[in-house]
């Protein structure tokens, strides 16, 4: 007779996570239920009272002109920064991933934007781009592919974003393309082995076996990078200062709050672009990732 | 697993109101009235917070140990993580600071928000004015509140390099604005320097304060003292303050670069020789900036210059940085006994770099016989030129304290130039921009 041995409880694994669960409780989850509460108030500072103001701060966000041109130029940046930034990424980890010489110096020089903070990148970047003196300027001219010196930040709205969206693509790409080299490598050697005996050519082979089996990978990285070009904030501030042309949503969010002194606005206008780039998350998640089994 | 899910959500929850509990026992950091003794060392053993934008000057910091036995934790962080610390622990009740530095541009914010405790009471005014000018005063007082203390002399001064204005054959330098702008275009066409004047067009705070001197230039101000806009009309100094300086970067006496530039990114186009004159920039940059030799290519050749009105010699304007006591400080009594050493004579010579420039972070003392002690040891370049405009034209941007909402005021002041100076708005549009935020204060 077969008996089934009692399963004993085992309570390391939940004083183990312990500490974690906490972190995230404090961390995330209750700055996030108080944002959401705090989003109904109206809370004046200078009279130092607080009153329950339904959803006004939901309405008056959503009817802020400056809240809609930064929301339309968020938009851009995410559509510019995503596609790109993945597209780079694609091509960065085929290529690491065949290897080649030098790759892991490569590596080592693709990873170092990654790992400088928004504000310096921001400081050598405005050396690139200023339109007096900046590298940019110097270099097409050198070339004589400008005749003079061209503005490139604030001049034009598109031609604004594209540039400061740059910047990000240039610090986001370097994780993009770790989190798609990972995938790569996890794919069986047997199944190109296998393609080959059916006489698969590169492209054939890159359609039908590569891309489908990494999307997994493909899918972080666009969610990683869908996230931070949402609350793109050093890029703009440094290179465009507070001007309408590249004002995010999150630089109009910190202005509401910091210069404006509307908390109630301000928490409801982010917890708005909270759950637009969560429901965006899920849309990429549903509609691209396949689990994938060897 | 249900129940285990059921479990981590009541610890949750329960984490959650333990956290907000905590949150709320902060409260009682709110303050009240500073019970503050004479003797100083009453509060011996205790350790202040000082949270200011310049490393700690440490000699004199010991100094101020010894002499009252009150430690100090100097807090050395950049100008807007100050004022963003500033709103958020307020806001949540928290302590950050004992000594925290108060920017003139939120004097009239912190006002109403009573987020600093009034120093009337430990620094009567007739007192404070024995040293110090009233004017000074007055950039920190709102209807009579001492809402913080000035603690530098920050005052709005016009530079020019007068090496250019030779070359282009300018030998008296401009008493007034028109002939202050006919210089730039003679620098400009004489082939001196293309782009001759250095404004910071970037949208960001400096680009505010240079139209407020220069409505001060054209012989007003840009707020009543019940803050409502005074520039609407195209005859009002205000706008025809913009309206210059529109014209001088569509025209070209600024460099077309300059649109992204701050102040400091200008300052040092003045080091580079890249632009001839500065019309706003703020005092001590000769002897120090412009004349370090590692930061500079124009040593001895800059030169301030009374600022050019348009009926003569315009008012400088003042805006100093200031400390104050937030209401959630710990130790009020300590705070109180560390602004008191900071304002003797000795101490602000010392903290202004007389003898040991390592000590140095002040721009110039507030107080007046600390001021003539530098003077008097040759310590400050030009200092002839620059008492005398202190002493004669130095005064408060607003004569009641900046308004409440001042930040939001700046920002439409901002972004409103900078688009007109790109022409993707008029002068007049952004006029109005203006004064609908001036007016919605």
């Amino acid at each position: 007779m077969y008996v089934r041995a009692a399963k004993k409880w085992n309570p390391w694994p939940y004083v183990f996570t312990f500490p974690l669960v906490v972190f995230i409780v404090g961390l995330v989850f209750y700055p996030a239920v108080v944002t959401f509460v705090d989003s109904f108030l109206n809370i004046d500072v200078y009279d130092n009272t607080t009153k329950f103001a339904g959803i006004s701060n939901y309405v008056s966000s959503l009817q802020d002109p400056s809240v809609d041109h930064s929301l339309v130029n968020t938009f851009l940046y995410v559509l510019i920064g995503v596609v790109v930034s993945t597209v780079l990424a694609i091509v960065f980890a085929l290529a690491l991933w065949r290897g080649f010489k030098g790759r892991g110096i490569f590596l080592a020089i693709l990873i170092l934007p990654w790992a400088l903070p928004g504000v310096v990148e921001g400081i050598i970047w405005n050396w690139i781009f200023d339109a007096n003196s900046g590298v940019l300027n110097s270099f097409l001219s050198s070339l004589h592919l400008i005749h003079h010196y061209h503005l490139w930040l604030s001049g034009n709205r598109f031609l604004t974003i594209f540039f400061i969206e740059l910047v990000q693509i240039w610090q986001i790409t370097p994780l993009s393309t770790i989190l798609v080299l990972a995938s790569l490598q996890s794919i069986p050697k047997e199944l190109y082995d296998a393609a080959t005996v059916d006489g698969s050519g590169h492209w054939r082979t890159l359609l039908a076996i590569t891309l489908p089996l990494i999307k997994p990978g493909i899918t972080i990285a666009i969610i990683e990078s869908l996230v931070m070009t949402f609350n793109v904030f050093d890029q703009p501030f440094v290179l465009n200062g507070n001007a309408t042309t590249g004002s995010s949503i999150m630089l109009q969010t910190y202005n509401i709050v910091f210069s404006s002194l509307d908390f109630g606005k301000g928490y409801a206008l982010s917890f708005l672009a909270a759950i637009f780039v969560t429901a965006l998350s899920v849309g990429v998640l549903k509609l691209i990732y396949r689990r994938v089994e060897y | 697993m249900k129940n285990l899910s059921k479990v981590l959500l009541l610890a949750g929850t329960a984490l959650t109101f333990l956290l907000s509990g905590c949150g709320q026992s902060n409260n009682s950091a709110k303050g009240g009235t500073i019970s503050v003794s004479n003797d100083p060392r009453a509060y011996a053993g205790q350790t202040i917070t000082v949270v200011f934008y310049y490393p700690e000057p440490k000699k004199a910091i010991s100094e101020f140990t010894k002499k009252t036995g009150i430690k100090v934790n100097w807090v050395n962080m950049g100008w807007d993580q100050v004022q963003t610390k500033i709103t958020s622990s307020s806001m949540a009740h928290a302590y950050y600071g004992d000594v925290v530095l108060v920017d003139w541009s939120r004097v009239g914010e912190f006002y109403r928000t009573k987020w600093f405790e009034p120093l009337n009471a430990y620094f009567p005014e007739k007192q404070l004015e024995t040293d110090i000018s009233a004017g000074k005063l007055k950039a920190y007082t709102v209807n009579g509140s001492l809402v913080a203390l000035p603690i530098d002399t920050y005052v709005s001064t016009t530079y020019v390099n007068k090496a250019d204005f030779a070359k282009a054959g300018i030998t008296k330098m401009p008493g007034n604005l028109d002939e202050y702008t006919a210089d730039l275009k003679k620098i400009q066409s004489s082939g001196v320097n293309p782009h001759p004047l250095g404004i910071p067009f970037a949208a960001a705070e400096a680009l505010s304060t240079t139209w407020y001197d220069l409505t001060a230039a054209y012989g007003g101000e840009v707020l009543s003292s019940d803050n409502k806009p005074l520039f609407t009309s195209p005859s009002s100094p205000g706008y025809k303050a913009l309206t210059w300086m529109v014209n001088a970067y569509k025209q070209g006496l600024v460099p077309r670069g300059n649109i992204n530039l701050t102040d400091t990114q200008v300052y040092n186009q003045v080091a580079q020789h890249q632009v001839s004159s500065m019309f706003e920039g703020w005092s001590g940059m000769i002897g120090g900036f412009f004349d370090n030799p590692s930061d500079s290519k124009v040593i001895g050749q800059v030169q301030y210059i009374p600022t050019p009105g348009i009926n003569g010699q315009a008012p400088n304007l003042y805006a100093p940085d200031g400390f104050g006591i937030p209401k959630t400080a710990k130790y009020k009594g300590a705070a109180v006994q560390f602004l008191k050493w900071f304002y003797t004579p000795d101490v602000q010579a010392q903290l202004a770099g007389l003898n040991d420039k390592n000590e140095d972070i002040l721009s110039l003392p507030v107080s007046n016989t600390a001021l003539n002690m530098m003077v008097k040891a040759n310590d400050i370049e030009q200092a002839n030129t620059l008492v005398n405009l202190l002493q004669t034209s130095a005064k408060p941007v607003f004569q009641n304290g900046p308004p409440p909402s001042y930040s939001k005021f700046s920002q439409a002041v901002y972004t409103n130039i900078h688009s007109a100076a790109l022409g993707q708005e008029t002068v007049d549009q952004a006029i109005q921009a203006i004064a609908q935020a001036a007016s919605s204060n």
